[in-house]
């Protein structure tokens, strides 16, 4: 799918070239080993790299700017992936080759190296009133979580089963983290991140990937480096298992249920883990959505989740708090029903159908198509979709069924107005 | 069949209105895998009043009930839609607005067998006492959803108290006693009157060959049968031009409060390149003076008034439209006023010249550039604005046809003191 170039030690290019949008997507991902203090010092440095740079030297400068470069866009962001946690610059630009003039692509080259290379600074740091504000931006997105019930309740179900570990640590880091961060630890977050991290660098547009990668090597002159591993977990991480009810002042029930599987991404029976999961909620023709939505009425959504580089599944409904004890039996009961081989060829054959819709789809936006090369770009063989989708074809029942008895269920979490006692057993 | 062709854009639009009078679109798009197909009745939330097709009293219908109308489409007597798309490996969905209801599928594969799919499970209505009743448990738990967002609440909060009794007023899904009142009945009127192919619009886009596709749907509606149409006959309650409530608030579970600044707006009777050119008059005014690079956006974020939530929103349909301006913030009060003196500072003495606005012109041409990317775009925008009398196409040449003058006409009917409305979300923490 992309051409590779290597610019420098742990520093790549992936260039692909398409005629099929009218814009030419560009993004920079740095990649450390993930922890709550750097994950929280990233998320603030990311937003100071968003706001301005030497060139560009204000907020409403540098949105000018990109207005007038016929409203290119350019934002940083911070994520995380497995074990591993990423700030990324993103931009988009016009192909020059739709406008009256020349340029636009350069231009946003220049900016993108601007704004990792050059930015705005005064007496050798970031400028202390740019900081201030964009910690507190930071910290007031971390709380806005207790406003949106359902990321709410998600996450506390990842706190709660897997306590301090990349699996809960937010992407933007925590408000003690962040509420603690001087000046000095972004700097150093920053120096860090340019001269340590492992760096991908993508390119998809109507662009020549050879005269392109020579663009990108002397606009982003990299330092060779040899990336950081994460250390793998020496102990198995667990957390509360059975049950946990919680209340706020809310009218719905939060129902999420977290389930384990020893079935990681990239091994052998990852893709049949893929399917099982589709199965099992990941679709509207999936058994969560047919029997708790279209057979009991009890949800409007009722789905699966299936966080491959954790080893968990984990399940949400908003349900009528009344029923909430009811609709975890009957998730229950799917869950079983799939270890005890009741999978019909139709389900096999939609989950199939749809996965592979699913992935051809994501294809369909340049955005898409690097989310997915990244996933899968450095499993042993590479990576194709045709190929991926190759190797859900031969999956039967039977290996459905198998996956299926792999999965334990962890910890019931019900987030609800309604009164109830705690009964977890740690 | 009729071209249209936009050679600027690199885009070939093929239409055809077929003899029952559905419009069909079809956009091919190089280098894409999946197709989307969307078919799009004009009828909304707002459509509560009316002449039903072949009756001549007006009735009154539950609210909610075109909502209601499109979760029922997919139960048919031998099973789930959502089942048949499935094993045909497309993701369907189906979405309700103030005034349209739109069924799309999106596949990578069996082009014609979803078409088919979709072209027939909405032109099949099949609704029970017993599968409807059954449906209210389930919208019941979706509306509930909605009660515990803040974000919704605030927004809607907002346009209830622009309304005094405009249905617009009304959430799009009713309420939980609203929908107990729906019976099949309702629902068969309802879809006799509304979902009348010469009421529709289905529009292609993506890996698709327009002759081919063309031919497949002629011969679709070719066999089957429809009442002779009747223009539509809706009624809506006149509304003044002032805001109905000027502030209110409520309070709920958050953690900072949360402001909608609300403006009323007219709603002239235009179409075509005037309609397209005062729509996109107001949005451009809205973005100077309060997107990112205003003055307004600079002063209040370095105040701490607005933070990442901030966004404006403009809305306009055949007989409502209206602006707001949101954010979470620590001083909802402060961030309000603050608004309020913009508008005021700005009708006074009108802050944009003709490099402001060329700026804009740049800015708008490249969204809309990168928007024709995505194909599901080009659908749900084209069929809005043909609904309303405009073509998504001419953006471009309308954008160039903008003046200042058209900025300030556009500004009166913001700047008007008596439309304004504030709608608050306070935290309510003391239990």
């Amino acid at each position: 799918m992309f051409t590779e170039f290597r610019l420098a030690e742990g520093v790549r290019l992936f260039v692909r070239r398409t005629t099929q949008f009218k814009t030419v997507t560009f993004s920079l991902r740095f990649r450390q080993p993930m922890t709550a203090a750097g994950a929280s010092a990233r998320a603030v440095l990311a937003n100071i790299l968003e706001d301005s740079n030497e060139t560009h030297p204000s907020r409403a400068a540098l949105r000018s700017a990109l207005e007038n470069m016929y409203g290119t866009l350019y934002y940083t962001d911070v994520g995380k992936r497995g074990d591993y946690h990423y700030v990324s610059f993103n931009a988009e630009c016009v192909n020059d080759k739709l406008l009256e003039e020349e340029g636009v692509v350069d231009w946003t080259v220049r900016l993108l190296a601007d704004s990792v290379f050059r930015p705005n600074m005064q007496d050798g740091n970031f400028k202390p009133q740019i900081f201030e504000r964009e910690k507190q931006t930071v910290l007031e997105r971390l709380s806005s979580l207790y406003d949106d019930k359902t990321r709410f309740a998600q996450q506390r179900l990842m706190q709660l089963m897997r306590p301090d570990s990349p699996e809960s640590i937010r992407a933007t880091g925590d408000e003690e983290h962040v509420g603690a961060l001087a000046g000095q630890d972004v700097l150093d977050a920053y120096k860090r991140m340019i001269s340590e991290d492992e760096v991908d660098i993508y390119v998809a547009g109507d662009v020549d990937p050879e005269a392109f990668s020579e663009e990108i090597r002397s606009a982003f002159n990299f330092e060779g480096r040899i990336p950081a591993v994460s250390p793998q977990a020496a102990t198995e991480r667990r957390g509360k298992t059975g049950r946990v009810y919680e209340r706020q002042a809310m009218k719905q029930g939060k129902l999420h249920i977290g389930f384990s599987t020893p079935v990681l991404f990239g091994t052998e029976d990852f893709p049949k883990m893929q399917l099982t999961n589709g199965i099992f909620g990941g679709f509207p023709h999936s058994k969560l959505f047919m029997n708790v939505r279209e057979k009991e009425s009890l949800a409007y959504y009722a789905a699966s989740s299936y966080l491959s580089r954790y080893g968990l599944i984990t399940v949400s409904s908003g349900v009528d708090p009344e029923q909430a004890e009811k609709a975890a039996a009957l998730i229950d009961e799917q869950l079983e029903a799939m270890k005890a081989g009741e999978i019909s060829d139709l389900e096999l054959d939609q989950t199939k159908a749809m996965l592979a819709n699913q992935l051809r789809e994501a294809l369909d936006s340049a955005r898409g198509q690097i989310e997915i090369f990244d996933q899968y770009k450095d499993l042993p063989g590479g990576f194709s979709p045709e190929a991926w989708i190759a190797k859900w074809e031969p999956v039967t029942k039977e290996d459905i069924q198998k996956m299926a008895g792999t999965i334990e269920k962890e910890l019931v979490y019900l987030l609800s107005g309604k009164e109830e006692s705690d009964d977890a057993d740690a | 069949m009729r071209t249209l062709e936009f050679d600027r854009l690199q885009e070939t639009l093929y239409h055809e209105e077929l003899p029952n009078g559905l419009q069909v679109f079809i956009l091919p798009k190089k280098g894409f895998s999946k197709t989307y197909v969307s078919f799009t009745t004009k009828y909304g939330s707002i459509d509560n009043t009316f002449k039903p097709l072949g009756k001549s009293d007006m009735v009154r219908v539950p609210d909610g009930i075109a909502h209601f109308l499109e979760h029922k489409m997919f139960e048919k007597e031998d099973g789930d839609v959502f089942q048949k798309f499935g094993a045909n490996g497309a993701s369907a969905n189906a979405f309700t607005s103030f005034t349209r209801t739109a069924y799309l599928f999106s596949a990578t594969d069996n082009l014609y067998p979803n078409t088919e799919l979709l072209l027939d499970f909405v032109q099949s209505p099949y609704f029970t006492e017993q599968t409807v009743e059954k449906e209210k448990g389930i919208i019941g738990q979706e509306i509930t959803m909605y009660d515990d967002q803040p974000d919704w609440r605030a927004y809607f909060g907002a346009i209830e108290n622009l309304y005094k009794s405009h249905p617009v007023k009304i959430d799009i899904a009713g309420t939980v006693e609203s929908i107990a009142d729906i019976t099949a009945d309702h629902l068969y009127e309802c879809y006799h009157t509304f979902y009348h192919p010469s009421n529709m619009l289905v529009f292609a886009v993506g890996a698709v060959d327009p002759e081919e596709m063309m031919a497949f749907i002629r011969e679709n509606q070719a066999a089957k049968t429809f009442d002779k149409p009747e223009p539509i006959v809706r009624e809506f309650p006149q509304e003044p031009a002032s805001a109905d409530v000027p502030a209110r608030s409520i309070k709920m579970d958050v953690s900072k409060p949360k402001v909608q600044f609300a403006v009323k707006l007219p709603h002239p009777d235009l179409s075509g390149i005037d309609a397209l050119k005062h729509e996109l008059a107001a949005e451009i005014l809205l973005d100077l003076l309060f997107g990112r690079t205003s003055d307004f956006f600079t002063e209040a974020y370095e105040e701490g008034l607005i933070d990442e939530s901030f966004g404006t929103e403009y809305t306009s349909e055949a007989g409502f439209a209206f602006a707001v301006i949101g954010t979470d913030s620590k001083d909802p009060d402060k961030f309000a006023e603050k608004v309020r003196a913009t508008l005021r500072s700005a009708a006074e003495k009108f802050p944009f010249g003709q490099d402001a606005l060329d700026r804009q012109l740049r800015r708008r041409t490249g969204l809309f550039l990168r928007a024709l990317n995505s194909i599901e775009y080009i659908a749900n925008q084209f069929t809005r604005y043909t609904f309303n009398g405009m073509n998504l196409f001419d953006t471009v040449p309308a954008l160039e046809d903008l003046q200042v003058k058209d900025l300030q006409d556009a500004l009166v009917p913001l700047a008007d003191e008596q439309a304004w409305s504030v709608f608050q979300v306070l935290p309510d923490k003391g239990e």
